[in-house]
């Protein structure tokens, strides 16, 4: 009995200190953000910080309203573009793809994951970015750029093709098969017999996927969109590639913009004092809203 | 429980054969489901019974590689025949299965999901019918103030009524149980047996069950499968009391001891 009760002790032990060191870690790292930012803090307060579109080196002002912005624009993009080819392969995956594809289809899908995030920013500015900018933004241009409003927002007005729509596809692509793995754990988990249930009154198969197979794994597809917002938020390498990472107005979503991650991949060697604590101070500013998001997601999935 | 006065064939099983992929599961089954009926279909577990039951409604299309060979004939036409249409199939023949299986919509919406299938939307009528379905599968009186909840949250012999709830409502002429009290507590299991007496008015009923006891309540018919194979068929009291096979003997007798 005794050695029942210590081998229960080391185990609970084992697992208590892995939980444990999580916590620390985060934790650490967010003090270590704090402790970096305070000169940052101290100069531009939180609400200025935050509402500033400063990014001056000679006046030493910085802002985070832009980087945030752009941060948040790309990954809302990317995963608005990215679901719905999710859904569709997860879909298809579960539900009309016939056996002996499955498996290659689902690994081609894996593979997309495991593309480290350097390679898929190159292949942005070599080969998305230049293609975008002479087939994919003459065309957008021509249909929306004379919309009253809002036809600025879809104009050409800087060359190049690096900008905030060639970064939210990058995200897009790298940010799918995460989505649509997730989703298609959701779909499997639908019980047979529920599918079986709606075939059995009639239903086509279309007829069922929308009526049980997606209010099933609803909850499913949700906790896979917003963690891979999240991932889409903090993603750096690739966005910093296409980005263009322009400090100045958004003129168009064809213009060269900034993101956190751009800003800070792209400044951090070379920073001065000031500039370095606001570096800091944009990301755990980002860090603070992906821990927003997250408990907002939580507390949505709860409740419904 | 005397079968009806003039019954009428309403399926005939001719020497049906089915494989899943190589693996031949029924060997040259004949059977007779009689109409305003219940049959109930025996025998150990594994024998075929569920095989059997998903044959009727071409369940067995859904996955690949299953076969069928031989007929099932349904007012003279074959409903294995390659162009049949399913989606019709189906909605005449509804099927009950072992756990309860609501559809994630409220009460009413479950029992309107089929009606709304065969475009069935005028409000009033649909209204008519829901109601008149949860009255057949005596769930009326006690979720008609929760027609707008969520149907998970009914218990789970309320579940099983609500699923036989559901395909009542598109009028079929056949319903198939496939062990759909065997998850459920003695009370609730009454209710259904209770239910599908009172149903043969209306449909045509054939259930799977390992219960011996309600095999001999409910049925008007038995069946006995053993490997695939139909063993011995007849009327209920026939097959209780004076079977003729010396198999049938020893199964009825083996449970009910
Ligand atoms: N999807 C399937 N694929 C292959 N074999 C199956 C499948 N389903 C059932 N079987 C086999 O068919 C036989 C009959 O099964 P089943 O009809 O479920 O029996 P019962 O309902 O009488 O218990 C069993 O040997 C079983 O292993
Ligand atoms: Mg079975």
């Amino acid at each position: 009995m005794n050695t029942k009760k210590t081998a229960n002790l080391i185990f609970f032990l084992m697992t208590g200190f892995g939980a444990a060191s999580l916590v620390f870690m985060t934790a650490g790292i967010l003090v270590t953000l704090v402790v970096e930012s305070w000169p940052g803090i101290e100069r531009f307060g939180v609400i200025k910080f935050l509402l500033s579109r400063d990014w001056n080196y000679a006046k030493e002002s910085f802002g985070a309203a832009r980087p945030l912005t752009g941060a948040i624009l790309a990954a809302v993009m990317a995963v608005a573009m990215a679901t719905p080819v999710a859904l569709g392969v997860a879909i298809f995956l579960t539900e009309l793809c016939p056996a002996k594809l499955k498996g290659s289809v689902a690994l081609a899908i894996e593979l997309l994951a495991a593309i480290p995030s350097v390679i898929y920013g190159l292949w942005g500015l070599f080969v998305l970015a230049p293609f975008l900018e002479k087939y994919f933004q003459p065309l957008v241009g021509k249909v929306l750029g004379d919309v009253p409003w809002i036809g600025g927002y879809f104009q050409t007005k800087m060359a190049g093709g690096l900008n905030l729509v060639t970064a939210s596809m990058i995200l897009g692509v790298m940010i799918l098969p995460f989505i649509a793995s997730l989703a298609r754990e959701g779909f499997a988990q639908v019980p047979e017999a529920l599918k079986e249930s709606a075939y059995g009154l009639g239903a086509t198969r279309w007829e069922t996927i929308r009526a049980v197979v997606w209010p099933s794994a609803q909850k499913a597809v949700m906790g896979g969109i917003i963690m891979a917002t999240g991932r889409a938020l903090g993603e750096t390498m690739a966005v910093a590639y296409v980005i263009g990472n322009r400090h100045g107005a958004l003129e168009s979503l064809f213009s060269p913009y900034v993101t956190v991650t751009s800003v800070i991949a792209n400044e951090f060697n070379e920073a001065g004092p000031i500039q370095m604590s606001a570096l800091f101070y944009l990301t755990l500013a980002l860090f603070l809203a992906n821990l927003l998001i997250l408990s907002l997601a939580k507390r949505l999935l709860r409740r419904t | 429980m005397e079968p009806s006065k003039a019954p009428q064939e309403l399926l005939r099983v001719d020497k049906l054969r089915f494989y899943f992929g190589a693996h031949q599961v029924l060997k040259d089954v004949e059977l007779p489901i009689w109409g305003n009926s219940i049959t109930s279909l025996i025998g150990p577990s594994g024998c075929g019974k569920t095989t059997l039951l998903r044959c009727f409604n071409r369940m067995h299309d859904l996955y690949p590689n299953n076969h069928y060979e031989g007929r099932i004939l349904m007012e003279g036409r074959n409903i294995l025949d390659k162009n049949e249409d399913l989606i019709e199939l189906r909605s005449q023949l509804g099927m009950v299965f072992q756990k309860p299986t609501p559809f994630p919509m409220s009460v009413y919406d479950n029992i309107a999901y089929g009606l709304k299938l065969k475009k069935i939307t005028n409000k009033p009528l649909v209204r008519e019918l829901v109601e008149k379905a949860l009255r057949q599968a005596n769930l009326w009186e006690e979720v008609k103030d929760r027609l707008r909840e969520n149907a998970l949250g009914l218990s789970g012999g309320q579940q099983q009524r609500l699923s036989i709830a559901r395909s009542l409502a598109v009028s079929p002429a056949v319903l198939l149980f496939d062990e759909a009290t065997s998850a459920l507590d003695p009370i609730s299991s009454a209710k259904i047996e209770e239910m599908m007496v009172e149903l043969k008015k209306q449909v045509t009923m054939v259930v799977v069950t390992h219960n011996m006891q309600q095999a001999a309540r409910v049925s008007d018919y038995t069946a006995l499968m053993w490997l695939g194979e139909l063993v011995e068929h007849g009327e209920t009291t026939e097959i209780f009391t004076r079977p003729k096979k010396k198999m049938t003997e020893r199964y009825v007798a083996g449970h009910f001891g």
